[in-house]
């Protein structure tokens, strides 16, 4: 039988304005490329096919902006915790991400207070290549007291 | 100076399309899909028995996943009007600003998806800006909203999208 999982999530209380979140790392390939284009069911071509992406004037396949919003949302959940719930996620976009980055995560607490019932965080996040930002923005959480 | 493209896009602010249905409802086989390819293991999208005993009482999507159960299918073409997207690519495109970049998104979440639930979007066209030059060219900012809801009617996500229609330098 699988040993039963547990996980850990942060608390509010734990969490205090200036508060560095974990980097992350993730070597992108064409694999993941057309993985996560396929799992975001997003067929154009400049996502899965080189020279379709050459003729459209880019070096190369590169990563859908829906894939960057799970990965951003991935980042965020995995440094909270599942008990972290996404209330809104910005992303200004900026420099494709191809297969051959290193995509880096980092993020930072920009402030934390409570609304209604909620106790809520604000995160700014970067992701980025070698080249520079591939994505950036803030994002609200809400995590329990 | 005048700018009947411009007075042209403003009049169309506020225009809504839709709903179109999600071709798919939201199903476990997708979020287990997308958290493989996202690498992301949160138990309350593949660990049924964490997600279970967790607020939701049950599996749910990641928030991040809306618009993936609302691309429209490959083939047999979607039976429908164009909707204000493809309206604004035609314009822009006509009035000779073909190229197109998105330079800004953003998500707001409302309530869970879960396995079952039946998604259909609207798309509202909220800003245009005036003509703007940048380092790609010179074009216009526009902005649509697409709003995602479910079988109750409920808004599950709101996702302002803007582009960057332009004539290269």
């Amino acid at each position: 039988m699988a040993k039963k999982k547990t996980y850990k999530s942060l608390k509010w209380d734990q969490i205090k304005k200036g508060t560095k979140l974990p980097e992350q790392s993730r070597d992108i390939t064409r694999r993941t490329v057309i993985s996560t284009a396929i799992a975001s069911r997003d067929f154009q071509d400049v996502h899965h096919d080189h020279e379709a992406a050459k003729n459209s004037g880019t070096p190369d396949i590169f990563l859908n902006i829906l894939t960057t919003g799970g990965l951003i949302g991935k980042y965020l959940t995995d440094w909270t915790g599942p008990k972290g719930e996404l209330k809104n996620i910005v992303i200004n976009l900026a420099l494709p991400c191809y297969p051959g980055d290193t995509l880096t995560s980092n993020g930072k607490v920009l402030n934390k207070y409570t609304e209604g019932d909620e106790y809520l965080v604000d995160v700014e996040y970067t992701l980025a290549t070698g080249n520079g930002t591939h994505g950036s923005g803030t994002a609200t959480l809400a995590i329990p007291k | 100076m005048s700018d009947d493209l411009y007075d042209k896009l403003q009049s169309m602010i506020g225009q809504v399309t839709g709903p179109y249905p999600a071709n798919d409802e939201v199903n476990e086989p997708m979020i287990r899909h997308w958290s493989e390819a996202m690498q992301d293991g949160n138990p309350l999208y593949t660990d049924e028995e964490y997600a279970k005993n967790s607020k939701y009482k049950g599996i749910i999507a990641p928030p991040t996943m809306a618009q993936a159960y609302c691309v429209p299918r490959l083939w047999p073409p979607e039976d429908r009007e164009p909707h204000t997207l493809e309206i604004l690519t035609e314009i822009m495109g006509e009035a000779g600003y073909p190229y197109v970049v998105a330079t800004t998104t953003s998500q707001e979440y409302f309530k869970p998806m879960r396995p079952g639930d039946k998604l259909k979007y609207t798309l509202t066209f909220i800003t245009a800006s005036p003509l703007k030059k940048t380092r790609l060219g010179q074009g216009y900012f526009l902005t649509v909203v697409y709003t995602y809801s479910n079988q109750k009617d409920e808004v599950v996500c709101k996702q302002p999208f803007t582009i960057f229609k332009f004539r290269p330098n």
